[in-house]
């Protein structure tokens, strides 16, 4: 028990050191969105500490002294990094390019040299075997650090990271809703993701229920059943739908994540429940699927006072793109430009530093609405400019 | 005899062009990264393909009748679940075995009574198995975790090694020796060749044609749920999906060692080899550090490849063959083409050939 | 005698359609779904399920001509994702609505020659050659794409041309279209000298051969229609999604060999029809629309999609028992 208090503590001095270095541009995002995670049970370490950070002197990281001192000790080592996310998309794209930017970054102050791999699957088919295989093989070939975020059955993956560690590769999970499983039966360095239940779902649902000031009939347009995302996010959602006993759940389907079983399943329950108040897409994608939905059946979207409240889950430009439009109502930014940011800086002090790191480490999300998606949009588009790619 | 007949010969022996390309593949792969003739690396990779290797082999007996079977996928998984199930529950190791296979010969009667009995398209019958089997694994697997069985001789049968070998290489030589056996020298074999050759005259000539049919797809059934029993060792879990795409990489594998989908021409070495190129393509551009976006491009192209060439080769022969019968002055060209067809009568060389004689 | 035999010719005659068996379903399918829920037997939801449809039923289209001639096309879901994907692109730079259109089916039919060259010329089986441009199309896409979609190319009229506006109310321009396409195979199949070498081709290879039909030319035709109406659904479904993401498609091949098979197209070759493939497409598509509308737990969607097919199948065969009992005792009576 003391031992993972011990691992809480090393996490939030590790955090706020990283995420004085890193928050560079977070800006209005996160401060108007504070207010909303503390709402929350569990509310992430970072949350607070992102929006307390401030820009560092570029170039510079710890000052000249800390800055020299480390590269002494970095002594130009050049480090094998695998990264494999599910598929190519472009929040993992975008996710990509901010690591890429923290890496040249920690390149220029300190010297370290970066070899980078990326593998993902195409959904052709056997992609859950594919991303098994990739970490084998990125064992067998001893990598420095590799990073997971996968489909497949967490006690394979478990027996996988185990074998990797074994051999002398340490394994990361990034985006992997960690939460709906005990902690010590992961056998990850760190996982750096949010927490689906409160950081996702949850606002999603708290967003609806006050956006209709508590009263209203909702859809929801689901991931793939048997996800362990959709499994996270629905805890939080459905919690959040009881606290406001004035909200119902009429319909519910499956968009398998993508945006045209989105746009069919929005269809169909629209045709039976033509009186909803608020979509609730499961990822972005979907949500823009169900948006188009809405206004090829000729209802009217939400302008503030009335019409159907569209939420989705990702934070990606082209949702930001439809917010700014008026048409897509909110997204939960779930951090792809931090999660890349942080997972660099993870490896980064584990591997290279040899320092202790969280085992759970999360990052801000935020409600993206009109308000405040100039900023979390300015946000994602400096990170998609990194300074070098790898 | 000379050494052009001697080769032609050689080269009549069907399948030969895809074992080249494997050896090549491994040769390839072996020079451009030193882990590739790792043990490790190569127990990975025969672990790895165990289960196309299985449902390939028993595929190749359902090519062979001229059907097709799409739900082997989805059995597997599905028979996975069952044997997590049992072992769950406290059940006895045989008795899991058993549920694992006794789920996939349950798919194999189900396949075979609607298409040998009902005789309804095998495609759409086994596509629609594919999805109630895939189905009812979500219903499954939805709330409840199939994992965490900490039966020491259940892990043994993927994990344990006989004589340094991993136990489910050895397990899979078995079951594919065994198939091989039946395929070529048991009745069953021969006549499975008949039907699939052609259908009406084997029913003509009092075969039972379906009784065979049945019992190729229980066959196929029942080897899918022996993959799962196996499958679900080797993950010690089983998820949604699980099995997914396995049924397109068997027929794939099949295919390319030269089984045909028209049916009455396979065998069950070759569907390995097939299986075995497969793997490997994918696990060597793994290790060399291909992106996996470049797997589907680079295997899709060498299948291309490694059967474009497969055919030039066979029209060689059949060229070779009938000039050698033409300077015999036996005239009867058709029987020469028929001695290597026997053996290999792909259609669209036999076609082409009546093209160039046109 | 005539008195008696009279409606049973009727009900023989309605039989006689290869298709009766899944019509039939339809029916049963339509009239419980419209009992149970009074939102799904509407105008509304009819022009939900045509539009939905669309996609499905170009695919089967393609397919059921291919199927025609004893191939298959395993490639139609990738060919669909990259040639949407490149249409795209060619507006996104610059060039004029109809460029990209004309671009999105060219790639498509260009696509399935290169399907059609690797099975004649190459003498690659059906199924490799089809299920090598399978992977080869989806992974250049991804390649391409880095896995970010292409947006930025819906011109107002695209949002015409993809029944995403509807100027001329439920009837819109995919529906349109894919009246078009269904018409224009139907009668390629049924009126034209190469609606009979397909059919001959399928149903009896070498004989064909010997009687001279140019069958390269005619199973390479067959792979370009495929490839041509994955194109034109690419078309459709870039409007329809207003981005095309690298997964465009995917899984598609199955749903359109179903919906084939479903209408009375056989994987041997020789059977077909367009009106099938129609057919076929609503069965499938009605069967989506009915899970979402009935609100079926998405644990439960694949185990009853599976359990409509087997239906669809196993009503097609009762019906042809019944088709081939009644031809029996009409000859029976002929006799008599």
């Amino acid at each position: 028990m003391s031992d993972t208090k011990i691992i809480s503590e090393v996490k939030k001095n590790g955090v706020s050191r990283r995420s004085l270095l890193t928050s560079m541009g977070l800006g209005a995002g996160v401060i108007a969105t504070t207010g909303l995670l503390s709402a929350c049970s569990t509310v992430a370490p970072t949350g607070s500490a992102a929006a307390t950070g401030g820009a560092a002197a570029a170039g510079s990281i710890g000052g000249s002294v800390y800055d020299a001192e480390i590269k002494k000790l970095v002594a130009g080592r050049e480090l094998q990094v695998g990264w494999t996310p599910p598929i190519l998309s472009e929040f993992f794209n975008q996710m990509e390019n901010a690591a890429f930017g923290r890496m040249a970054e920690l390149e220029a102050a300190y010297g370290v040299k970066w070899k980078w791999e990326r593998s993902s699957p195409t959904g052709n088919f056997d992609a859950v075997e594919q991303q098994i295989s990739t970490v084998r093989g990125w064992t067998t070939r001893k990598f420095d650090a590799v990073l997971v975020c996968t489909g497949a059955n967490f006690a394979t993956m478990q027996d996988v990271y185990t074998e990797a560690a074994d051999s002398g590769t340490s394994v990361f999970q990034f985006n992997q809703p960690v939460e709906i499983y005990e902690p010590d039966q992961i056998s990850t360095v760190s996982n750096i993701g949010y927490d689906n239940r409160s950081q996702s779902g949850y606002l999603a649902g708290k967003f609806i229920a006050d956006t209709l000031g508590g009263k209203g009939k909702v859809i929801q347009i689901m991931g793939p059943s048997g996800s362990d995302w959709t499994k996270a996010r629905l805890i939080g959602f459905a919690k959040a739908m009881a606290e406001n006993p004035g909200m119902e759940v009429v319909g519910s389907a499956d968009g398998g994540y993508v945006r045209e079983k989105g746009l069919n399943a929005a269809q169909d329950l629209l045709t039976r429940f033509r009186d909803v108040n608020a979509i609730y897409g499961e990822n972005e994608d979907m949500a823009l699927g169900a948006l188009q939905a809405v206004e090829a059946a000729g209802l009217k979207l939400w302008d503030g006072t009335d019409g159907i409240v569209i939420i989705g889950a990702d934070g990606l430009i082209s949702g930001m793109d439809s917010i700014v439009a008026g048409k897509l109502t909110a997204t939960i930014d779930v951090g792809s430009v931090d999660q890349g940011r942080t997972f660099i800086d993870t490896i980064f002090h584990n591997v290279v530093l040899g320092e202790s790191v969280g085992k759970f480490i999360e990052v801000p999300t935020r409600v993206v609405t009109k308000t405040n998606v100039a900023a979390a949009q300015a946000y994602i588009n400096n990170a998609l400019k990194p300074a070098k790619t790898y | 005899m000379s050494v052009r007949t001697r080769l032609t010969q050689t080269l009549a022996i069907d399948g030969l062009p895809v074992a080249a390309a494997l050896a090549l593949a491994v040769v390839f792969f072996s020079l451009a990264s030193p882990f590739f003739l790792t043990q490790e690396n190569i127990s990975n990779l025969l672990t790895q393909s165990l289960f196309v290797i299985i449902l390939a082999a028993g595929m190749t007996f359902v090519l062979i009748v001229g059907g097709f079977d799409l739900s082997v996928g989805a059995a597997t998984g599905l028979s996975a679940a069952t044997t997590m199930l049992v072992l769950m529950n406290g059940g006895a190791l045989p008795l899991g075995i058993l549920a694992g296979i006794a789920t996939g010969m349950a798919f194999g009667i189900i396949n075979g009574f609607f298409i040998a009995v009902m005789e309804i398209n095998a495609f759409i019958v086994t596509l629609a198995t594919l999805s109630i089997g895939a189905g009812a694994l979500q219903v499954l697997t939805t709330g409840t975790q199939l994992t965490g069985v900490s039966l020491p001789a259940f892990a043994w049968l993927t994990k344990g090694s006989i004589l340094g070998i991993p136990t489910g290489v050895v397990i899979t030589l078995v079951i594919v020796a065994a198939l091989e056996w039946v395929l070529l020298f048991t009745t069953f074999g021969r006549t499975i060749f008949a039907v699939g050759t052609n259908p009406r005259a084997a029913f003509l000539a009092g075969t039972p044609v379906r009784r065979l049919t049945f019992s190729v797809y229980l066959l196929s059934g029942t080897i899918a749920g022996l993959a799962g029993v196996l499958l679900a060792s080797h993950l010690n879990s089983v998820q949604p999906g699980l099995g997914q795409g396995y049924e397109l990489s068997a027929i794939a594998a099949a295919v390319l060692g030269g089984v045909s989908l028209a049916g009455g021409r396979g065998s069950v070495w070759r569907a390995v080899i097939g299986a075995l190129f497969l793997a490997t393509m994918a696990q060597g551009l793994q290790l060399i550090g291909v992106d996996p976006l470049w797997f589907s491009i680079v295997t899709g192209a060498s299948i291309v490849i490694a059967v474009a060439f497969d055919r030039a080769v066979q029209q060689w022969v059949i060229k070779q063959l009938a000039a050698a019968t033409t300077k015999r002055q036996i005239f009867d060209d058709s029987d020469a083409s028929a001695s290597v067809s026997a053996d290999a009568p792909t259609t669209s060389a036999t076609r082409s050939s009546v093209r160039n004689t046109k | 005698m005539i008195a008696i035999t009279a409606p049973s010719q009727r009900f023989s005659r309605l039989l006689a359609n290869p298709s009766a068996g899944a019509i039939l379903l339809l029916v049963i399918l339509i009239v419980a779904m419209s009992v149970a829920f009074p939102n799904f037997f509407t105008g509304i939801n009819a022009g939900n399920v045509s539009n939905q449809m669309v996609f499905v039923l170009l695919l089967a289209l393609g397919m059921t001509v291919v199927l025609i001639t004893g191939g298959i096309d395993l490639s139609v879901g990738s060919v669909m994702g990259l040639s949407a994907g490149i249409g795209a692109y060619t507006i996104t730079s610059g060039a004029p609505l109809v460029v990209g259109l004309l671009t999105t089916m060219a790639v498509g039919a260009f696509l399935g020659l290169i399907n059609g060259i690797m099975i004649t010329k190459l003498g690659l089986p059906d199924f490799i050659a089809t299920l090598a441009m399978l992977g080869v199309a989806r992974g250049a896409l991804f390649l391409w794409t880095g896995g970010v979609p292409i947006i930025g190319y819906m011109l107002p009229e695209y949002y015409v041309i993809s029944g995403l506006s509807q100027p001329f109310g439920f009837i819109t321009v995919p529906i349109l279209i894919a009246i078009v396409a269904v018409v224009v195979v139907a009668v390629v199949l049924k009126f034209t000298s190469y609606g009979r070498h397909a059919y001959g081709l399928g149903s009896s290879p070498h004989a064909a051969v010997l009687s001279g039909v140019p069958v390269a030319r005619i199973k390479v035709i067959a792979y370009m229609i495929s490839g041509l109406m994955a194109g034109v659904a690419g078309m459709i479904m870039a409007g329809r999604n207003t981005t095309v993401a690298p997964t465009m498609g995917l899984g598609y091949e199955v749903a359109a060999i179903a919906a084939a098979i479903i209408g009375g197209a056989a994987l041997g070759g020789g059977r077909g029809s367009a009106f099938g493939a129609v057919i076929g497409a609503l069965v499938l598509s009605i069967t989506a629309n009915a899970i979402n509308i009935a609100g079926v737990s998405s644990s439960w969607q694949q185990v009853v999609t599976g359990g409509v097919l087997l239906l669809a199948v196993v009503f097609d065969r009762v019906s042809s028992l019944i088709r081939a009992r009644s031809a029996r005792l009409a000859t029976r009576l002929a006799h008599a």
